[in-house]
């Protein structure tokens, strides 16, 4: 039989403690992906699948966090395909996981960061951005109506304003 | 650039986590903590060889046909999800000596069984989500597939 082989230390505690670290992160990744509370927590679950699966195969502690938060992602993108009823090409699962470079970023220190960079936009975007990141569940129409933005115009209205954010938050990396 | 079109997800997920928008519900807490005892130290993990084309495990009693290979083994896996329950069905190649035994697991519980002489195997009323197949063998590695996420 194959020797044991986990991650040097990796017990129960020094899992829990993972755990503590991001899951909270992991969470907001899934829903920030679009999923609802039910599909997020089965992608949540399984990016800790992935790692049980994967334990014997990650050799690098440090970007363990990075992993993590990315597989979440990409199970979470998967989940997504899945309700609009594509069936996934990508059942094709990666073999070897690279961490998003970007995902560094899900953390409340950065956040919070964003958050003053964000309170400086012009309008639309400040309200905009605002309402949907406080409202995870919030629809198209009600935010509409709240802001007296087209329904139309919500999507790309949100992606044109993330990208002013992202554009201020560069400059300053 | 593929970072390109993951920042705006992370940038989205930061602002929520430092305006403490929408905390990870207890329950996903708790199942993270859980996942720690699924791991099976030393096992083959087998990756999905082949999906049947076209089939989808949305459609109420059509099964989802995924085929594992790993270490000289072959482990076909079909799930059919049937009033919100999933029903596992499959059969492991060649077919297996005395001593081995299936196990199909979900992160809450594992169900045992021995396959017949042609390898074949099935465990019903399962819960919709995470699903694997372990094949321990006496004296040799198990091969488990990677978890499979099936729900109606």
């Amino acid at each position: 039989m194959p020797s044991e082989k986990t991650l040097p230390g990796l017990d129960q505690a020094a899992w829990e403690e993972l755990v503590t670290r991001f899951d909270g992160r992991m969470w907001a990744v899934a829903r920030a992906c679009g999923l609802g509370p039910a599909d997020a927590a089965d992608a949540v679950q399984g990016a800790w699948l992935r790692m049980v699966e994967s334990l014997d195969g990650i050799r690098d502690p440090e970007r363990i966090g990075a992993w993590l938060i990315t597989t979440t992602r990409h199970e979470a993108v998967r989940l997504a395909r899945r309700s609009r009823g594509e069936r996934p090409a990508a059942d094709a699962l990666p073999e070897v996981l690279v961490p998003d470079p970007a995902a560094s970023v899900v953390d409340a220190e950065f956040g919070r960061r964003l958050w003053l960079r964000l309170d400086g936009l012009a309008e639309p975007c400040r309200s905009l951005l605002r309402l949907y990141a406080l409202n995870p569940d919030a629809k198209y129409a009600q935010i509409s109506m709240r802001l007296g933005l087209p329904m139309g115009s919500i999507g790309p209205t949100r992606s044109r304003c993330m990208s002013r954010l992202r554009a201020l938050i560069e400059e300053e990396r | 650039m593929t970072d390109d079109d993951h920042l705006p997800t992370y940038l989205l997920a930061a602002l929520r986590i430092a305006a403490g928008a929408d905390p990870v519900p207890g329950r996903v807490s708790a199942s993270a903590r859980a996942a720690f005892a699924l791991r099976l130290p030393g096992a083959v993990v087998a990756s999905p060889a082949e999906v049947g084309p076209g089939v989808g495990a949305r459609s109420e009693g059509r099964p989802a046909m995924h085929r594992f290979d790993a270490d000289g083994l072959t482990l076909d896996v079909e799930v059919t999800v049937a009033d919100g329950r999933l029903d596992v069905a499959g059969q492991v190649s060649p077919a297996p000596g005395p001593g081995t035994r299936i196990e199909v697991r979900t992160p809450g519980a594992g169900s045992s069984r021995v396959p017949s002489e042609t390898g074949h195997f099935a465990v019903t009323g399962l819960p919709p989500g995470w699903v694997s197949v372990v094949c321990h063998r006496p004296g040799r590695a198990p091969v488990a597939t990677r978890w499979l996420h099936v729900r109606d």
